[in-house]
């Protein structure tokens, strides 16, 4: 094969799976509780940040993870209290909360580190041979490493118990309480779940992205336009959803540039929203 | 521009201020009012955005300049103060800023260190009141009144290390890459120029928007795909650490040589030992140049913020320079109010610099220029260029 | 009206003394958050009055300012620009306009998707800007645009700015306590009754939405000769969000809120900025707690208390314009009409006929279908098969807004007003649809309108001449009663009525009886009503029709249908 083709197809790859671990946990949480968290590219950005944080005090790239996951995880949890819970009746006040707070952790991370780029420096360098071309040996792991997590949580999410107890709260919250299910503290764990993922994401895609406050910014939209795309609560919809986005953006990248690619998308998500509010694959 | 109002005083201005919504006016009294007899000096440094690295090296070399001027008795006998504000900003919000300065804060002379959207917007805000001094590499062509560059100009950067590296390398094909503004439109026409000059040729030019969160994979793929010999790099901060992270990190190292039109000590430093094989860069300073002024320099440096000096680079002793060339420019004309004394007093003007003294003719700078390669995260000087012409034609 | 104009000629007073107190400087960072609050104005009219967020409005401030800008580069001082300036704050309006149409079209549940649309156009519009480098000049913008022709110095800056801001806010006060405006604030509490009173509720809200685009025109049209320079981010979202955070704290409900949000919270934000480095936190933690619990925001506390001081309420001294004449026949007929709701049928074929006026009583056991008869004939569910047919005209899927207008009105099983207006408005929508034209809407006398049937209603139902009261404070039974109120005084041909007494005492069911009767006679109107209490029923139907799962069962008078075997064995099926 074409060593050229290769390598823009493990792009795209890699752009699909990366943005659907981003999905993965806004997903989780609009699915089971309804709330449109605007704040979750703010926690992929806090990851980030957390992964920036580690590698200036000289300790291992690694060690970004359980930090990230114990700052996002904290994070959550008050904020799942104190904007998330109270206004479960009002989606539309939701969704300007959490907008609010997007603007608050975007700020409050630009009064620490400031406006300014920062780098990452990539935790495993050099390329390996696929197929005859070369490919970054961190940008190639944390494609597996993505496909692996999504996998791997759709198989939780099916099997196991926890799982079938967060299906059955959003197919009815309120029979799911009655037969017994802890719904307040299932939405509180969904919703520090969807963080943790959020950080965890950040953490992996550091080295690979201009670490920044509004970083957030554009993962929360395309975000959003994957949940568009594939339609709003299944996982076949995401999975879908981003594949469109990712890939899109991706392919229209690679024969024009990035704008165009971005300048598409964001074509399409309009598009979408207008015509197919309900996606490809709605939820019935 | 005519006043129509007295500037009016600070008791007055309260006085008003309470009649109309304290809040609004309480923080301009905070800073309004500054003491007769200092020379206000406004800075446009890097403070955020892309080229927000080159900050901390901006801010101190600023402040080492200006302490050493104030040991020496100031400019033209007043104390220099420094108003410090973001050339990181956005071209409209810098504007603001400018007129702020301008009207507010009434500065008597701006130095600027910051991407030329940001200067085009000054300009036009300033419209020549006020003097105004830019000191990082650019495009070229800006003479508009009152306006002094003593940066590097692509005549300065591109003739000579393309013709060296087209010559040396045998380069005969050319990706062009930048960000999508100004420099380096301006600065790959002269590219172009030269690289036609050489028998070269230009497969594949692209630019990517300033400020954005770009990502470079396609463009590094795309360039793998062309094969070139070259690949001319006009990418600003940290667009250019992630575009030769990138590079070097889909193997294309190993056989495509990269220059770069602004490359110094800290973009290099982000970019890392691992992916800086076959980059070269082309500036008229470089920490590691060994001058006598320059060891002096740097000396000075070392001394004025031991312990921990932060790190040092061209954009930094470039500000060093233009603080300088403002101090030498305004003591010749015997003020800053002026404009047409100071354009005069332009002309020839000698001033001290970080590798020791230069000569502006129409308000830009003749200078020594370099050609590096990279070793690791250090610069390699292979070849310098003397006294290269500026090509500008400013009256 | 006069106080209303001594307020704002005191307040144009102060702004024009203004710049004189507080010198240059200031005179000029005033003239441009004057111009963003124009455009905060219009986030005021559509999220604190129709109720629909756009979180993309810089769309238009930069459209605007493009526009604005280019003319003034290639026009410079030509009287072209007389025409070409305002234009260029149309503009953005027609865009928004057209958007409006487009999104809402056919949309009931439209807020977040609206919100959402409009933020990936501004980000759209930015991209554009940001890279279309020979019309907006790119990164570097448009540069160098001259000033408005005659105009020099930063304080006539001021002035152009205070003026194009006081006009606005004159403009949007009028509105505000126009007809249009209880309109407005109509649409954001029931968007269902606003159509069933007869307005195309998309319509209304696209109206707003390309007012909003209009003052983001003015505000846009005027930056780019102020600052001589525009740039990719005048489109951007940052400016977006500031606008909606300004008309957030400011009071997005209220008149000033919007522009003191922006040019306060505009003007310390440039100046605490660089002195207070957590102060963008602190404002967005502020927004949250108004978002959440201050939705009136700053103004909020001081507006609403002095609008009451000075709010007199029209007397309703002249008839509105009559309805149009009737024409067509009477009734309305459905044929083999089927519906589906996923895989549950609802209506199995159903066939109704009625070509009299008269009152009629639909009854049957729950889940017979009767609602869902009432919620095809008026477009609420679709229909998959079958014909419906009102006043003689084929009427499937037909908009329940144009069904209203032709005489079709329809009152719902839970009363369905708007609780936060006051009685007074609530009817004064009932009388204005499907009677007031456009200008209508714009005059204030509107208020005054009045009708045989509203005099009628009140002396039978003294409470509703109260009519300062907030609908929402009404009993149950007083809101059933204004409900029904508001449906017959659009004097409609064909009354739908969905169980008009329940939730009524006796005495209040007796006079409703009477009221349907009388007015039914006054209109020559065929009623037909859903019921369940058989007394009801049995005093006022002319003829009854059972339904029995989605098909017609039987009809007949009330002593055949209580004859009726078959009936009989559903009620005892049903209830066993």
């Amino acid at each position: 094969m074409d060593p050229i083709l290769t390598i823009n197809i493990l792009n795209v790859v890699y752009e699909v799976s990366t943005l659907a671990v981003v999905v993965l946990g806004l997903a989780v949480v609009f699915g089971l509780l309804g709330v449109m968290n605007l704040a979750h590219g703010e926690f992929v950005m806090i990851g980030a940040y957390c992964a920036f944080f580690i590698q200036a005090q000289n300790l291992p790239f690694l060690a970004a993870i359980p930090l990230a996951l114990l700052v996002c995880g904290f994070l959550g949890l008050v904020v799942e209290r104190l904007l998330v819970r109270p206004l479960y009746a009002r989606p539309f006040d939701t969704l300007l909360a959490t907008w609010g707070l997007s603007m608050l952790l975007r700020e409050a991370v630009e009064a620490v580190y400031g406006r300014g780029f920062r780098s990452v420096a990539t935790p495993l360098t050099g390329s390996v041979d696929v197929l005859g071309a070369d490919y970054p040996s961190y940008r190639l792991l944390l494609t597996v490493v993505s496909i692996a997590l999504v996998a791997g949580l759709v198989w939780w999410f099916v099997r196991s118990a926890t799982g079938r107890r967060i299906r059955a709260v959003v197919n009815n919250r309120e029979l799911a309480g009655s037969v017994g299910i802890p719904v307040t503290a299932l939405a509180r764990n969904t919703f520090v779940f969807g963080c943790c993922l959020a950080a965890l994401a950040g953490v992996m895609l550091a080295p690979l992205l201009p670490v920044n406050p509004t970083l957030g910014l554009d993962f929360i939209l395309k975000s959003f336009f994957v949940l568009v795309v594939g339609g709003l609560g299944s996982l076949v919809g995401l999975i879908s959803g981003a594949g469109v986005i990712g890939g899109v953006e991706s392919v229209v990248s690679a024969f024009l540039d990035r704008t165009y690619g971005y300048t598409t998308v964001l074509i399409i998500a309009i598009l979408f929203l207008w015509l197919r509010p309900n996606g490809l694959f709605p939820r019935t | 521009m005519t006043k129509i109002f007295n500037p009016i005083s600070r008791r007055r201005f309260v006085a008003g201020a309470v009649g109309t919504g304290a809040a609004v006016a309480a923080p301009a009294v905070l800073t309004g009012a500054r003491a007769a007899g200092e020379f206000k000096m406004a800075t446009f440094l890097a403070l955020s955005g892309p080229a927000s690295l080159f900050g901390p090296t901006q801010t101190a070399c600023a402040k080492l300049a200006i302490d050493q001027i104030n040991a020496g008795g100031g400019i033209g006998g007043r104390k220099v103060t420094v108003i410090p504000a973001d050339g990181g900003a956005t071209p409209a919000e810098a504007a603001k800023a400018a007129i702020r300065l301008m009207l507010r804060d009434k500065v008597d002379l701006v130095l600027g260190s910051h991407n030329s959207a940001v200067r085009e917007a000054i300009v036009a805000a300033l419209k020549g009141r006020v003097p105004y001094v830019y000191t990082p590499l650019y495009e070229g062509g800006e003479c508009n009144p009152n306006v002094y560059v003593t940066a590097d100009t692509p005549q300065q950067q591109v003739q000579p290390s393309i013709s060296w590296l087209a010559k040396t390398l045998g380069a005969k094909t050319y990706y062009l890459i930048g960000n999508d503004y100004v420099w380096p439109h301006k600065t790959n026409e002269q590219a172009k120029k030269y690289i036609a000059a050489a028998g070269g040729k230009v497969v594949g030019e692209e630019y990517l928007p300033l400020g954005a969160p770009n990502k470079f994979e396609d463009a590094v793929t795309r360039i793998k795909a062309k094969k070139p010999d070259l690949v001319v790099i006009t990418l600003v901060g940290g667009d250019n650490v992630n575009f030769n992270r990138t590079f070097a990190g889909f193997g294309l190292d190993k056989s495509i040589k990269r220059v770069s039109y602004l490359l110094e000590e800290l973009t290099l430093f982000g970019i890392g030992a691992e992916n800086s094989a076959g980059l070269y860069s082309a500036m008229s300073y470089f920490v590691n140049e060994k001058s006598e002024a320059n060891t002096k320099f740097k000396a000075g440096f070392a001394k004025a913020f031991a312990p921990k000096p932060p790190p040092l680079s061209m954009l930094g002793a470039d500000v060093y320079s233009g603080v300088y060339c403002a101090k030498a420019l305004v003591e010749k004309a015997g003020g800053a109010n002026d404009a047409g004394k100071l354009m005069a007093a332009a002309n020839n003007l000698q001033y001290r610099t970080a590798t020791g003294t230069a000569v502006m003719t129409n308000r830009h700078v003749v200078k020594d220029m370099y050609l590096a390669e990279c070793k690791g995260t250090s610069f390699n000087i292979v070849e310098s260029f003397k006294a290269v012409a500026h090509g500008q034609t400013c009256s | 009206m006069a106080s209303f104009l001594g307020h704002s000629a005191a307040l144009v007073a102060a702004l024009a003394l203004l710049p004189q107190l507080v010198g240059e400087f200031w005179a000029y960072t005033l003239a441009l958050y004057f111009l963003y609050a124009i455009a905060s104005l219009g986030i005021g009219l559509c999220w604190g009055q129709a109720g629909f967020l756009p979180l993309g409005q810089a769309m238009f401030f930069g459209l605007a300012a493009y526009l604005s800008g280019l003319s003034l580069i290639h026009f410079k001082d030509s009287w072209l620009l007389l025409l070409l300036l305002p234009a260029a704050a149309l503009a953005p309006g027609l865009l928004a306009y057209g958007i409006g149409l487009l999104v809402f079209r056919g949309r009931t549940l439209s807020g977040p998707f609206f919100a959402m649309i409009t933020l990936a156009l501004t980000l759209l519009a930015f991209q554009i800007a940001n890279s279309w480098n020979d019309v907006t000049g790119g990164f570097n913008g448009l540069k160098n645009i001259p000033g408005l022709p005659g105009l020099s110095d930063f304080t006539d800056l001021y002035y152009v700015s205070a003026v194009a801001l006081g006009v606005c806010l004159i403009g949007i006060a009028w509105l505000r306590r126009a007809p249009a405006g209880v309109l407005w604030r109509a649409v954001s509490q029931n968007e269902q009754r606003v159509r069933f009173c007869g307005f195309a509720v998309q319509n209304v809200k696209a109206a707003v939405f390309g007012l909003s685009g209009v003052l983001a025109g003015i505000g846009g049209a005027l930056y780019a000769p102020q600052q001589n320079l525009v740039t990719p981010q005048l489109c951007g979202f940052l400016l977006s969000a500031d606008l909606v955070i300004w008309a957030a704290v400011g009071g997005r409900a209220t008149l000033y809120g919007p522009a003191v949000g922006a040019v306060l919270i505009g003007i310390l934000t440039a100046d605490l900025r660089d002195e207070i480095s957590y102060w963008e936190v602190i404002l967005a933690a502020i927004f949250i707690v108004v978002v959440l619990y201050f939705r009136q925001g700053l103004m909020g506390f001081v507006e609403p208390p002095v609008e009451r001081l000075w709010r007199r309420r029209a007397k309703r001294t002249l008839d509105g314009p009559a309805r149009p004449a009737a024409s067509g026949d009477t009734g309305f007929a459905l044929d083999g009409v089927r519906v589906r709701m996923g895989s549950v049928r609802i209506l199995e074929g159903l066939d109704l006929a009625i070509d009299r006026h008269g009152i009629y009583c639909l009854i049957g056991p729950n889940g017979a279908g009767k609602t869902s008869c009432f919620n095809a004939m008026t477009g609420e569910l679709p229909v998959r098969s079958g014909q419906i047919r009102i006043f003689g005209h084929a009427r499937t899927g037909t908009a329940a807004d144009l069904l209203s207008r032709i005489g079709v009105g329809r009152k719902f099983q839970a009363p369905s007003l708007f609780p936060d207006l006051t009685v007074a408005e609530n009817f004064n929508i009932g009388l204005w649809g499907g009677r007031a034209r456009l200008r209508d809407l714009v005059r204030m006398r509107s208020h005054g309108w009045s009708s045989a049937i509203l005099r009628e209603a009140q002396s039978r139902f003294p409470f509703l001449a109260e009519e300062d009261r907030r609908a929402g404070d009404l009993s149950h039974g007083q809101r059933q009663i204004l409900e029904l109120v508001m449906v017959l005084i659009a004097e409609p041909r064909l009354l739908l009525l969905d169980e008009p007494s329940a939730g009524l005492s006796q005495t209040e069911t007796q006079e409703v009886i009477e009221a349907i009767r009388w007015v039914g006679g006054r209109l020559n109107a065929c009623t037909v009503i859903v019921e369940h209490d058989m007394t009801f029923v049995r005093e006022l139907a002319d003829r009854i029709f059972v339904l029995h799962q989605g098909r017609l069962l039987a009809s007949g008078t009330v002593a055949e249908i209580q004859a009726d075997e078959r009936v009989r064995a559903v009620y005892v099926g049903a209830s066993a």
